[in-house]
């Protein structure tokens, strides 16, 4: 228990800084309003500090180091994306409030949105150090719920409104499925720990070299369920939508935190079918795999021909996102090959290492497009998100230009850039497992992606910038802290292709595949209270019920 | 395959649909079904419908429904632990572990006060 | 299955550290190849210093200064760096033995791919690491020295630019020391390569700083363009060697080459496989490109529209020498062919004399600087072909100082009379008020460069050279040529000196005293900086205001920096004398280097009495009409010398009384042809322009026009294929919550169906 805890330290930091950033939010005193974004910047550094420094006790017996990167990953990400988000909420309160307004703090949204953000990053945390099914439900709601809302708050406009509602109730609808799915997992196995759970299927599968059915249904409502927080077909409807809902810093959040968390509870949930089937005994089982790759090749594919034809720069890179969640999922089909496999084979660090690629690049994107706003003709100001808005983006805004530039031509998976060092791992992984028709999809949705990503660079690089705007002129309106994030960002696609050897070898290290068996009996001693095997499923179940 | 644990389950599902659909049937059939215009309006009671349905009211309703389930649920964890707590041995690691569990838990319920409270949920003006 | 994950890129190795601390630098040494010692890590901030410089001036940029303190930051880097390449000099050459060592700063590549043969692993490992040995030294000590010079020199030079443009030029200028020294100290041939890379980056963005001027753009097009040829060579030499030798890394290669080596010695070139030998060609294809040497020159000269103190830093002291280095740097490679020293020997002699030969007839005094560079970089070629690496290095060393000297005072000129650089039309700049300094320094300046004998290093080191052409059997042709390229140098140097510096004081300034008159436009030479104005008691702004201009003499950093650069010079000739049984103190270091590997058979008693005749050249050692070259080279080449100023003092100073006319008209026009073709550059471009442009350019349009017919047609239908399937996709994306969850339900039930045959089977 007490072990335990120490493991929960980063969480427990953002727990607290959550609860001080909520009261300190909503003071009436604007310097102390004004204060709460830092407390939470300072929180989220110390959390990802801690993580590093204090890792605890392996969360999972297979993925020994996996929570730790995890927790540092989003906590540095996190940083960079609070930097983007600061600004964002009570921008029109806060300014009505300066003009003599009275401060009314139920009108002010400012404490819940920061705390809902920490609240959200903790749930990925969360997600990484789980070893239960319900903990692993748990932990995945409190990334989501908290998203519905800052879609719904992050902007005065219906049409955040909008969005916040389709993300909820679609939202739910995922998490029934997946909790349908763990449902199933545990009829089937007769225990809700992950680890126990493992070993069970493993045991049953000694007999048969089929899976339990009921495991299987209950593993693939799981992974189509999650399918919803990494935007996956056929989950992914709702992405463009509220993806160009929301206010563009929260795209940011939602196009990064979710995915993190999904793709991390995707890992745990299929490490417990475990990659031991087929001719190698290195893949999933065959259902299991065949709907993975369907999954993949289908996501990909989707994401990249519907944001060919968008307008919309968040459009554009809301199905790009998509697209991004098909190519990892490749990795997760090719699983981490035998234990001890270079990484090169290693599709989970692949994962990993393309979530923190893909992160870096996507906010150096989102923050380009949250820093422009347009002003329509009525007066109002309005985030900029027409193509053309980027239309020589270079030589009236350089520095927002080049940040585009390099943003894009990063997410194309260009080499020298951070792009292309990302996606090196997830061809390699997916030829080592021999899954080739699976990397040539990969190999021409790369191809395709290039089409709107080098539209979006040329159109900032090459064009000539509008010299009679539509409506009314494009204007710079943020904070100093989301052009920084953005330099940051671009700086990094460029300076973290160097030290890309390094980085893999990190992601690698987190990825460390250890699929042991315990011989003899599935359960440790932790887990005692917690019925053993299948067999005990038709026992009477009423003794542990007692005092 | 024995299947004679799952009938209550049966029993039940018959008994939902044979009440649903008994209740809609024997309304249609035994209850006197007049038309006209005084029928038609929004309540029956004759009062004139004013107004769009679509009207504001105040959201501190809400609110208050809120913080009353905040500590509504703060009950409903304290119960069941103030039964069970009295069963552990005094002064071992797990009678403390359960004690600082609670005291973490009544912590949040504190935070989620200040919060309502600094937020005005309960000022009424 | 595991033969394909064999197959596949695996990436092993320990996790790269940035950390610059001895520990992690002794515990990686080992691993990046070969059993070399740890060096010190203070060698580490050779290139980190002005990497820190670099960020400093972008962080100035950013910060909107505008003051001179992104120069001061810059010199005080730079300063710094030459400091730890002193130590570093100290760490080399103090021990008993002098060897190679490693300094590693962190890991860059390391790629593995399966076992080869033997159980060896096929891998590419290349490493941030630093290979310190006496030649490092020597490179990044007059690169480093030079660059604080030039730098302090520059922080009034650029007086006129300060704001960004003053940090985007000591930020490139940062960026250069950093690649150089990428370029000199890697351990490894893609360090190597990178730094060839950031040098030419940098060259161009330097070239082009006036980027509003369009000869300066098309200058530093040019240059890149030409580079890019050479560095292709490079590019392919590399890879060749990869793939012969199976590393990049020098520790490896240059023990893996040591069996050809051994053949060479014997002459057995026919069992050196032709790849080997192919490996030193390419090589110095990317050497001429680089250094400047036919038919690759053309750039340099065009490069000088950058501003001066750059063309003195990389446009003659350092950057074009990095060929020079490649070469000397490999040596072990080229003795392996039969072929690659003489092809070096024969473009080196013929590219000094064509440049010189250019040189004798242009105006331009900072274009006959650059001929000059082109030419005595021919030199140093010619030295290492004829197998005297220690009198190339040597020229390298010397010709840095006093053509950084050169470039400075033609700089300073340049900036004092607005920009004018026709020696038609400057005079007697001696003897102005203020100028002093500058003509002694220029005189110094020349006095090397003509090799005026016993008084400059520029003699002794070009001595070392032709001595050894008429030593080194079969080379006697190049030894003659360059003695006549020796008289043509004194001449046109001095034709410099004479027209510009001596005689009757007269001047016109440049078109940028003109420009002047509009507001913010190019004032950059007369903007008021705070110069001293010596003894002018008015200003610019009053000068120009009665329409009259007024040179203005340098101020005290141009001084300091010219009078540092012609004592150096001068006291370079001490290295000649310091260490005599190997040829000097240069001698000594290159002999201790990987550049001396011709050496060991020669048996160093005194001078190079005993040719390399293993080396594959036979016979025995080359007289100089029947004497030892060595004994009399002092005289002969004293005499050319001066025979070369005395023309040039009868042609262009006795009896001069104005700046644009001299004895030399006449017999420009009694030469004819002959003279309007140097003068014209024996129009190489125009030849280029004709034999590779245009046909270029013809060939471009027709397939520019095949490319809009067919590829196009054909992109075109590949890019609307998945437009259209976006259109029918993105149908199913209208907004409305319902068809989403039907949506998200019909997939699952799919999905769900598919699963279920898929158990069923």
């Amino acid at each position: 228990m007490i072990q335990k805890i120490q493991s929960l330290w980063p969480e427990i930091v953002l727990f607290a800084t959550a609860c001080v950033v909520m009261v300190v939010g909503i003071s009436p005193s604007v310097a102390v309003r004004r204060s709460c974004g830092v407390i939470a910047g300072l929180g989220l550094a110390l959390a990802g500090l801690v993580a590093i420094d204090w890792p605890g006790p392996a969360s999972s017996v297979v993925w020994p180091a996996l929570a730790p990167y995890v927790k540092v990953l989003v906590a540095g990400v996190g940083v960079l994306l609070l930097l983007v988000l600061a600004g964002l909420p009570d921008r029109e309160y806060e300014a009505a409030v300066a003009h003599g307004q009275r401060y009314d703090p139920i009108r002010a949204n400012r404490a819940e949105f920061y705390a809902f953000f920490l609240f959200s990053i903790m749930g990925v945390m969360l997600v990484s150090g789980a070893e239960d099914l319900i903990w692993l439900f748990l932990a995945l709601e409190l990334t989501s719920l908290p998203t519905y809302i800052m879609v719904a708050i992050s902007s005065s406009r219906n049409r955040s409104l909008e969005a916040g509602v389709k993300y909820f109730f679609l939202g739910a609808l995922g998490a029934a499925l997946f909790l349908y799915g763990f449902a199933l997992l545990y009829g089937a196995t007769g225990s809700t720990n992950l680890e126990t759970i493992r070993q069970v299927i493993a045991q049953q599968r000694l007999g048969s070299e089929a899976v339990n059915g009921v495991a299987l249904a209950g593993a693939l409502l799981a992974v189509i369920g999650v399918g919803f927080k990494i935007a996956a077909v056929p989950m992914h409807f709702y992405t463009a939508d509220v993806y160009q809902g929301a206010a563009s810093p929260v795209t940011a959040f939602l196009a990064f935190v979710p995915k993190t968390a999904g793709f991390v509870a995707l890992i745990l949930l299929l490490t417990t079918i475990g990659w031991g089937y087929g001719p190698s005994g290195q893949s999933l089982p065959e259902p299991i795999r065949t709907v993975l790759w369907v999954i993949a090749a289908m996501t990909m594919t989707v994401g990249n021909v519907l944001a060919v034809v968008q307008s919309s720069v968040k459009r554009v890179l809301a199905y790009s996102s998509i697209a991004h969640s098909g190519y990892m999922l490749v990795g997760l089909v090719a699983g981490p090959g035998p234990a001890g496999a270079p990484f090169a084979r290693n599709g989970i660090a692949a994962i990993l290492f393309y979530l923190l690629c893909y992160g870096v690049m996507n906010l150096g994107a989102f923050a380009v497009m949250a820093s422009l706003e347009r002003r329509s003709r009525s007066g109002a100001t309005e985030e900029a998100d027409s193509i053309d808005d980027l239309r020589g983006l270079c030589t009236t805004r350089p520095m927002l230009g080049w940040i585009m530039v390099v943003s894009a031509v990063g997410l194309l998976g260009m080499p020298p850039l951070l792009g292309f060092f990302g996606k090196l791992p997830l061809f390699t992984s997916g030829i080592g497992a021999g899954e080739i028709p699976l990397v040539v999809v990969l190999g021409i949705n790369s191809a395709i992606a290039a089409y709107y990503y080098l539209r979006l660079a040329a159109l900032a690089l090459l064009e000539d910038p509008d010299v009679t705007p539509v409506g009314g002129g494009l204007s710079e309106n943020a904070p100093p802290g989301r052009k920084f994030a953005g330099f940051i960002c671009a700086a990094a696609v460029i300076g973290l292709s160097a030290l890309a050897w390094p980085l893999i070898n990190l992601a690698d290290g987190a990825a460390k595949y250890e699929p042991r068996l315990t011989p003899g009996s599935a359960v440790s001693a932790r887990e005692a209270p917690i019925v053993p095997s299948a067999d005990a499923l038709t026992e009477p179940r009423a003794a542990s019920g007692r005092p | 395959m024995d299947l004679s644990s799952y009938l209550p389950i049966l029993l039940l599902i018959t008994m939902a649909v044979v009440f649903a659909v008994a209740n809609i049937s024997l309304t249609l059939a035994l209850g006197p079904s007049r038309q006209g215009p005084v029928k038609g309006t929004t309540y029956e009671s004759g009062m004139d419908p004013f107004g769009t349905a679509r009207k504001r009211f105040n959201v501190r309703f809400y609110l208050i429904a809120m913080v009353f389930l905040v500590f509504d649920i703060e009950i409903i964890f304290l119960y069941p632990w103030a039964v069970a707590f009295p069963n552990l041995q005094a002064g071992t690691t797990e009678s403390w572990v359960w004690l600082g569990r609670i005291l973490f838990f009544l912590l949040t319920t504190v935070v989620a006060y200040v919060y309502g409270y600094r937020k005005g949920v309960f000022r009424f003006d | 299955m595991s033969d394909v994950t064999t197959g596949i890129l695996t990436a092993l190795g320990g996790v790269g550290t940035l950390a610059a601390s001895g520990g992690d630098a002794a515990a990686h040494a080992p691993a990046s190849g070969g059993a070399l010692p740890a060096a010190s890590p203070l060698v580490l901030l050779i290139p980190l210093l002005p990497l820190l410089g670099c960020v400093l001036c972008g962080l100035c940029a950013a910060a909107g200064v505008r003051t001179k303190l992104p120069a001061w930051l810059t010199v005080a880097c730079l300063g710094a760096a030459f400091v730890a390449a002193l130590k570093m000099l100290g760490d080399a050459t103090g021990g008993p033995g002098t060897h190679a060592t490693i300094a590693h700063a962190f890991d860059w590549f390391r790629i593995e791919w399966g076992k080869g043969p033997g159980g060896v692993s096929r891998e590419l490992v290349a490493n941030f690491s630093f290979y310190v040995d006496t030649l490092t030294c020597l490179w990044m000590l007059f690169v480093t020295g030079l660059a604080t010079l030039i730098g302090l020199y520059a922080s009034e030079y650029m007086a006129g630019e300060r704001g960004p443009g003053y940090c985007r030029f000591f930020a490139a200028f940062n960026l250069f020391v950093l690649s150089m020294s990428c370029l000199v100290m890697g351990d490894n041939l893609l360090l190597l390569y990178l730094g060839w890379e950031g040098v030419g980056l940098c060259s161009y963005l330097l070239i082009g700083y006036f980027y509003q001027k369009p000869s300066a753009v098309a200058a530093a097009k040019k240059a890149f363009i030409m580079n890019r040829i050479g560095d292709l060579g490079l590019a392919l030499g590399i890879m060749l060697t990869f793939v012969k030798f199976g590393t990049v890394e020098y520790a490896e290669l240059f023990e893996r080459i040591r069996p050809f080596v051994e053949l060479a010695r014997h002459g057995r070139f026919d069992e050196i496989p032709f790849s080997v030998q192919l490996i030193p060609l390419l090589f110095t294809v990317g050497a001429f490109g680089k250094s400047a040497q036919l038919p690759l020159y053309v750039w340099l000269p065009d490069a000088m529209e950058g501003p001066t103190p750059v063309s003195a830093l990389i446009h003659a002291a350092t950057m074009v020498t990095a060929g020079v280095y490649l070469v000397a740097r490999f040596i072990p490679f080229y003795v392996c062919s039969d072929l690659a020293l003489p092809v070096v020997a024969w473009v080196g002699t013929l590219t000094a004399l064509t440049a010189a030969t250019i040189g004798m007839a242009q105006f331009d005094i900072k274009r006959i600087m650059a001929y000059s560079t082109v030419s005595q970089l021919g030199y140093m070629f010619a030295g290492l072909g004829v197998l005297t690496s220690t009198g190339a290095a040597f020229h390298v060393f010397t010709h840095a100082f006093f053509k950084a000297l050169l470039f400075l005072s033609c700089g300073a000129v340049m900036h004092g009379f607005g920009g004018q650089l026709d020696l038609r039309k400057l005079s007697g700049v001696r003897k102005m008020p203020g100028w002093g300094i500058v003509g002694v320094c220029m005189l110094v300046g020349c006095l090397n460069l003509s090799g005026f004998p016993l008084l400059t290093s520029g003699f002794f080191s070009k001595d070392m050279i032709l001595a050894q052409a008429f030593t080194t059997p079969g080379f006697a042709a190049i030894g003659w040529i360059l003695l006549l390229t020796a008289g043509l140098t004194a001449y046109y140097t001095f034709r410099v000196y004479f027209r510009v510096f001596e005689g009757p004081s007269q001047f016109e300034p440049g078109d940028e005293a003109h420009a002047h008159a509009d507001p913010g436009d190019q004032a950059h030479a007369h903007a008021p900086a705070g110069h001293a104005h010596g003894g002018h008691e008015h200003g610019h702004g009053q000068g120009h205001g009665d329409g009259h201009f007024h040179p203005h003499a340098p101020g005290w950093a141009i001084n300091t920096v010219l009078a540092v650069l012609a004592v150096c010079s001068t006291a370079a000739i001490g290295a000649y004398f310091i260490d005599r049984d190997h040829h000097g103190w240069v001698g000594r270091m290159v002999d201790s280097s990987t550049a001396a590997w011709e050496a060991p058979g020669a048996g160093h008693s005194g001078a190079h009495a005993e040719p390399p005749a293993e080396t594959g050249h036979g016979a025995a050692p080359g007289t100089f009409l029947g004497m030892d070259p060595h004994a009399v080279m002092y005289y002969v080449s004293a005499v050319v010398a001066l025979v070369g100023i005395g023309a040039a003092w009868w042609l262009h100073l006795a009896g001069r009384t104005a700046a644009a006319t001299s004895r030399a008209d006449g017999l420009l026009a009694a030469a004819g042809p002959v003279a309007r073709g140097a003068q014209g550059k024996w129009f190489v471009d125009e030849v280029y322009d004709a034999l590779v442009v245009t046909p270029l350019w013809v060939l471009a349009h027709v397939f520019h026009l095949l490319d809009k017919l067919l590829i196009d047609g054909l992109v075109n239908l590949a890019g609307w294929v998945p437009r259209g399937a976006g259109r029918t996709a993105s149908t199913g994306q209208n907004g409305l919550l319902h068809s989403y969850a039907l949506g998200m339900a019909g997939g699952l039930a799919i999905v769900l169906v598919v699963a279920l045959f898929m158990v069923k089977n």
